[in-house]
């Protein structure tokens, strides 16, 4: 997969039905989705991967939930909450993306937090939601936030992935429009393109090289 | 003002934009005031002037903006943090840029009427199937206020 949108919410807890959110999602260049809460359906034109979001106060609280969830999804992404509990999951291997953090408390997301999820191969996810729906002062300090890990992650090369939040169809937005919004923030197209891929890269991570005979 | 002659006036470009619901026929004045807006909260006023955005014309399904050459992509991005239009939920999404309206004319596909069959019961409340192109059907919140859509397929309804 090459252009894969990280998290999508279809209904009941969006407006849209998987199958629309997949017809939509390929017509705007999309060939993969991630959506949360359900179980794909066969017939759809892009890839559909079944995820679940966790979130919680401690440690402990999201470690049963992933244990739970993970028999079901085959993505966890988990709720990014203050520096030591964003610490502690980036050390866990059992959640693949870390998201909201833009929500989180300042400082919630440092240096220590990006090598954790260097090490652990674990993603931190982007939204778009905040930069298309609010404005003002609530954009701007997302927008901060956003350059803040995009400075961390060309440091310690950790992968990010973006996703649109999209809980309809008019949420989502054209692959070719998602390099100038992520601009806004100082992210290069490439970067970009890149961030685009990791839900492949996540679901088929690189192995060690098998030499057969 | 006298027109200036064409070798001093600035290039343009001219932006097809599909709307989504695609039923929906926006109004280019209210339109460019939204866009502007969107420029305007995005980029700052100085930016917003010198892409001299303007919205030339507005059909069922789509719109066609115009701006200084060079500016589109910047005009482009801030269409697509356009939610909202005359209160009612609106998604623009670029199509084709060219120099000329008359290339962008060739591209619009004719939508057609938008039609409103029968009721459905979804969750104990009454939604009327609206028929959109394709497989899609949009399904509208029969109640005065608060109107919810939910967007769906034909596959989705035969599994209610």
């Amino acid at each position: 997969m090459n252009f894969a949108d990280a998290c999508m919410h279809p209904y009941p807890h969006g407006d849209s039905s998987v199958r629309r959110l997949a017809h939509e999602a390929a017509a705007r260049g999309y060939d993969g989705i991630v959506c949360v809460g359900i179980s794909p359906p066969p017939d759809t034109p892009v890839r559909v991967i079944p995820a679940a979001v966790v979130a919680g106060k401690t440690f402990k609280d999201i470690s049963v939930q992933v244990r739970r969830e993970s028999r079901s999804a085959d993505l966890i992404l988990a709720c990014a909450g203050d520096a030591g509990l964003n610490r502690a999951l980036l050390s866990y291997r059992g959640i693949h993306i870390l998201k909201g953090v833009h929500a989180a408390p300042r400082r919630a997301f440092d240096h220590i937090c990006a090598r954790n999820a260097a090490d652990s191969e674990i993603a931190v996810d982007i939204s778009l939601q905040p930069l298309i729906g609010s404005r003002g002062a609530a954009r701007q300090k997302v927008l901060q936030c956003y350059a803040d890990i995009l400075r961390l992650q060309r440091r310690y090369g950790f992968r990010l992935a973006i996703s649109s939040d999209a809980r309809s169809v008019l949420d989502l937005r054209h692959v070719r429009v998602i390099p100038h919004l992520c601009g806004l923030f100082g992210m290069e197209p490439a970067e970009t393109t890149a961030a685009l891929g990791t839900v492949g890269r996540l679901l088929h991570p690189d192995m060690p090289v098998e030499v057969l005979e | 003002m006298k027109p200036r002659p064409p070798t001093l006036r600035d290039r343009r470009r001219y932006v097809l934009a599909a709307c989504a619901p695609e039923y929906r026929e926006p109004d280019p004045k209210t339109l460019y005031y939204t866009v502007l807006d969107a420029a305007t909260a995005l980029y700052g006023d100085a930016a917003t002037a010198a892409m001299q955005i303007s919205v030339m014309a507005g059909v069922r399904g789509y719109a066609i903006l115009r701006c200084r050459r060079g500016e589109e992509w910047r005009m482009i991005t801030a269409c697509a943090t356009v939610t909202s239009l005359n209160g009612s939920r609106i998604a623009l999404h670029p199509v084709a840029v060219s120099g000329t309206m008359h290339a962008l004319r060739r591209r619009i596909r004719s939508i057609p009427e938008p039609s409103d069959g029968e009721e459905v019961m979804l969750e104990g409340e009454p939604y009327c199937v609206r028929q959109c192109s394709g497989q899609n059907i949009d399904l509208i919140k029969k109640s005065i206020k608060n109107q919810k859509t939910l967007y769906f397929t034909q596959k989705d309804r035969e599994e209610f």
